[in-house]
């Protein structure tokens, strides 16, 4: 499936394209489009990840190791846990696939810390050398080791020690609650995510139960966390040669990310329901069915919205008093009534054909001098796999194809961020325990 | 030695955080962005103190400033907006006039980051792009933010979370396997979880410009962040089959699912050890199941087949017990579980009113809101709010007379030709009804104010 069948002359949907600098412009892409060989930010920082059974940990050492740090993920013989958490089980000799696809640039070592004395030496001084520790064990638990941030940061007081669990390293609770163990899902129940996904509370169950997003939402945010206020702490040592300790808790994903929970709850006292495909701010801001699968729409400004009109012919809807101006969707039925009226004609048409109309009209809004021209957006709904398909991550080179002598062939997404200078990039991938003992040996202990 | 709760609740206790230093003093951010996504990359950087002058269109404003969640204002402001917007110098003028693009010039000369998230080609064709603001600061780092990227096929494109969650993927991996339901990610975490990359994109970017005196260009897609979250692409690759929906179980760890206990709650529960599960059959008081050979290692368990029998295994069990006991049990026997946490609970949870991930801010307009704290605890440099929103050009004079030099006459030069302007009165924009801007020392910068 690709909108672009044949080469034509780029088409222009938005009202502001001339370019200032056009020959500076491209050289800017031309920078932007060839990551390979540009320098790493974070050529001379090690970091230490011993996180244990918390994928958030290993997201956090993959983010860094994208920007160049040397990551040595340090686990027990037996491998990290976290190699098993793979769905329907699903691995490649033994190792899980969410495992693989965060196996970026990274070093593997074993030492057993929970249970070996001299693996906990060699681990000091390695942690000497170091910029970064990760770890995820219950609070406390590197402390009485003797290889908490407090003994480590005595020889090594640039060191930035990153911790993460589901309920943090102080409070009460944390300390009531200090062996619980993290997941994404409860990481997703706990933080505020599951309650605001589903459907609504008049379906039959289970289908009005909460939901877990489909993917690892819980751990992505606070793997994201963990390496962000890793880097502003890397910030500071940079500046002052000062580490410190940052305490990150799963189970405030969610809610510090975006913010919505605590302040909704407080102003409003009370607690949003789940509102199915509805969304609690824009109308239409959802998705709906059409001839060939699903597609996502968004019209939520007065303008938009009678421009999606036009092009989906209900022209009719436009001095509804339900609809016009008010399409907050905070009355569901009449909502869920525009909704089913949208969908009897978005269902006459595919996908396709809805984006062309849209672009069009889009097109043609932009260069007239009204201004309330409005822009319809539609774009097919698309699975991974046709996500996977389509020519804009090709010519961004978003998708990388790995091989790797034990894991075979496969492909990862790649270069999140695209940068003139020190873009984060994947060099290999690799996952085999303790395969990296010797190189560890002999650059950092001898 | 102290014991160690002692030592922690000393290095992170919440009342000392204003006294600490702040990593990005001194940085300074011309800030184009608005609704999200952009706004969330520079959050974060003003929660560790960097100085960020966000520029909004005059009379008009931030997109985001008038929509609140079921039309629900607080106090004349959108109270969802006052997260995303803490610590920010609220600057409003008018980009399309060449005066408001000198401005910008000038700011730009000593900012150390910009960034935009307009529709990709819109900075540039108004001269306010990296190849324009370069030439001024050659060392400036520069974020756009699209949904896109900026080059590729499908650049212009228009673009909100929504269709980044449709275009990569996310969108159709969330409900129950068999319906004709989807479900996007609540409460625009297309902006947010992108947002928050760029955030640490621009800090990695500073951190090189330290060592090596140079800046540079970043495009960010909220397509390709949300990607870089999708195991899915390799599990593609792999097995050659589409992994799908998952309703509310999670089909990569051991009994994970969302279940409803006797008292009507939810509850999220999982194992990620096979010692977890240990504790869970403990709890479930089915010791047998450990010798059962479906269950027998923790590959195993996860086959499709055997984690549907055990999930039923748990519901039932579940279904007798109330979420505290599980709760309780999942504590003393070691497998993850959590409730169902909503908007309330979480607000009003004594646990982050401790820890300081939900504060109850006292701000000089609004008077008392509860916010949330930082997503990660700096023992040094922790994140912290100053300030929350202000009505639309609050800061005006402020950022122009003192950042810039403005004068008194060069000001009112400019208002009159609505190059830089203040707020309509509309809600979202303007103050609170009961606040006398006439008094407030900062919005009349330079005036003498009554007390």
């Amino acid at each position: 499936m690709s909108l672009f069948k044949k080469k034509s002359k780029e088409k222009i949907y938005t009202r502001y394209s001339g370019q200032a600098n056009v020959h500076a412009w491209k050289g800017v892409v031309e920078r932007l489009s060839n990551p390979e060989g540009t320098p790493d930010v974070l050529d001379d920082i090690l970091v230490l990840d011993v996180s244990y059974g918390n994928f958030s940990g290993i997201i956090a050492a993959s983010l860094f190791a994208e920007f160049g740090a040397e990551v040595i993920k340090i686990e027990p013989p037996e491998g990290d846990p976290c190699r098993k958490m793979t769905p329907y089980g699903r691995n490649v000799k033994g190792v899980g696939i969410p495992f693989i696809f965060e196996g970026r640039n990274k070093r593997y070592m074993t030492l057993d810390l929970q249970n070996n004395p001299d693996d906990r030496e060699t681990f000091t001084k390695l942690a000497k050398k170091a910029a970064v520790v990760i770890e995820a064990f219950p609070a406390g638990d590197m402390d009485s080791w003797g290889i908490g941030y407090r003994q480590l940061s005595e020889e090594n007081p640039g060191l930035v020690y990153i911790a993460v669990t589901p309920y943090g390293q102080y409070t009460t609770k944390a300390e009531e609650f200090r062996t619980f163990p993290d997941a994404d899902i409860t990481t997703q129940t706990g933080s505020g995510l599951s309650a605001q996904i589903g459907d609504l509370p008049s379906e039959p169950e289970p289908y009005n139960w909460p939901l877990k997003a489909g993917m690892w939402m819980g751990w992505y945010i606070s793997g994201l966390s963990a390496a962000l206020g890793g880097t502003v702490a890397l910030m500071h040592r940079q500046l002052t040669g000062e580490g410190q300790m940052i305490d990150v808790a799963g189970m405030d994903a969610y809610s510090s990310m975006t913010g919505f929970p605590p302040s909704i709850g407080y102003t409003w006292e009370n607690s949003r329901p789940r509102i199915g495909v509805l969304d609690f701010i824009l109308y239409p801001y959802g998705h709906w069915k059409c001839k060939d699968g699903l597609v996502a729409i968004a019209a939520p400004r007065d303008h938009d919205f009678r421009a999606l009109l036009k092009i989906i012919h209900r022209w009719d809807l436009e001095d509804d008093y339900r609809f016009t101006p008010d399409r907050i969707p905070d009355i569901i039925e009449q909502a869920m009534y525009l909704h089913r009226e949208i969908e009897k004609e978005t269902m006459k048409e595919t996908a396709d054909e809805l984006t062309k109309r849209a672009l069009t009209y889009s097109m043609k809004a932009a260069r007239s001098k009204w201004r309330g021209g409005g822009v319809p957006i539609v774009m097919r709904v698309m699975t991974p796999e046709m996500a996977r398909q389509q020519k804009q991550w090709e010519i961004r080179k978003s998708f990388l194809e790995v091989s790797d002598e034990t894991l075979g062939k496969f492909t990862i997404t790649t270069g999140f961020a695209k940068m003139t200078e020190s873009p984060p990039k994947v060099k290999w991938i690799s996952c085999d325990i303790g395969k990296d003992n010797a190189y560890v040996t002999e650059k950092y202990l001898s | 030695m102290k014991d160690f709760f002692s030592y922690t609740s000393e290095l992170f206790d919440p009342s000392r955080v204003k006294d600490k230093p702040e990593a990005l003093k001194g940085i300074r951010v011309i800030d184009f962005t608005h609704v999200i996504f952009g706004p969330t990359a520079s959050r974060v950087l003003g929660t560790y103190g960097a100085e960020v002058i966000k520029l909004e269109l005059p009379f008009y404003g931030d997109l985001w400033r008038p929509a609140t969640y079921w039309g629900r204002y607080w106090k004349h402001s959108n109270p969802i907006w006052h997260y995303v917007t803490q610590n920010k110098y609220f600057v409003s003028i008018d980009l399309k006039l060449p005066e408001a693009k000198d401005i910008v010039y000038r700011l730009a000369k000593d900012a150390d980051i910009v960034l935009e998230n307009f529709a990709p080609g819109t900075a540039e064709a108004w001269g306010v792009g990296y190849t324009s603001i370069s030439k001024i600061n050659p060392n400036i780092i520069y974020l756009s933010c699209s949904t896109y990227g900026q080059y590729g096929p499908m650049r212009y494109f228009p673009g909100w979370d929504l269709l980044a969650q449709a275009a990569s993927g996310v969108l159709s991996l969330n409900g129950f396997p068999g319906t004709d339901r989807y479900f996007k990610l609540p409460d625009y975490l297309g902006d947010f979880f992108p947002g928050n990359l760029g955030s640490m994109a621009l800090l990695m970017a500073l951190y090189y410009r330290n060592k090596t005196g140079k800046g540079q260009y970043i495009d960010l897609s909220q397509t390709d962040s949300m990607m870089r979250a999708l195991p899915h692409f390799t599990y593609q690759s792999i097995t050659g089959e589409a992994m799908g929906r998952v309703g509310h179980t999670d089909p990569a760890m051991v009994a994970a699912s969302i279940f409803k206990t006797r008292d009507a709650r939810f509850v999220g529960l999982a194992c990620a050890t096979e010692k977890q599960f240990e504790g869970l059959c403990e709890a479930m008081d089915k010791k047998d199941l450990l010798q059962d050979k479906r269950f027998s290692d923790y590959l195993h368990a996860l086959q499709e087949k055997n984690a549907e029998e055990l999930r039923s295994i748990v519901t039932d069990w579940v279904k007798t017990m109330d979420c505290d006991d599980i709760i309780r049990l999942a504590n003393e026997k070691g497998f993850a579980a959590a409730e169902v946490m909503d908007d309330k609970m979480v607000c009003e949870d004594p646990w982050r009113r401790e820890r300081g991930s939900v504060i109850l801010f006292n701000d000089d307009m609004y008077g008392e809101l509860a916010m949330a704290g930082p997503s990660a605890m700096l023992s040094k440099t922790p994140a912290r709010t100053k300030w929350i929103a202000r009505p639309l050009g609050y800061h005006n004079r402020y950022v122009l007379m003192k950042f810039l030099g403005l004068s008194e006459e060069e000001l009112d030069t400019l208002e009159a030709k609505k190059v830089v302007g203040t707020f309509d009165d509309k809600p979202g924009l303007k103050p609170p009804v009961y606040y006398d801007l006439e008094k407030d020392p900062l919005y009349n910068y330079g005036r003498e104010v009554a007390k």
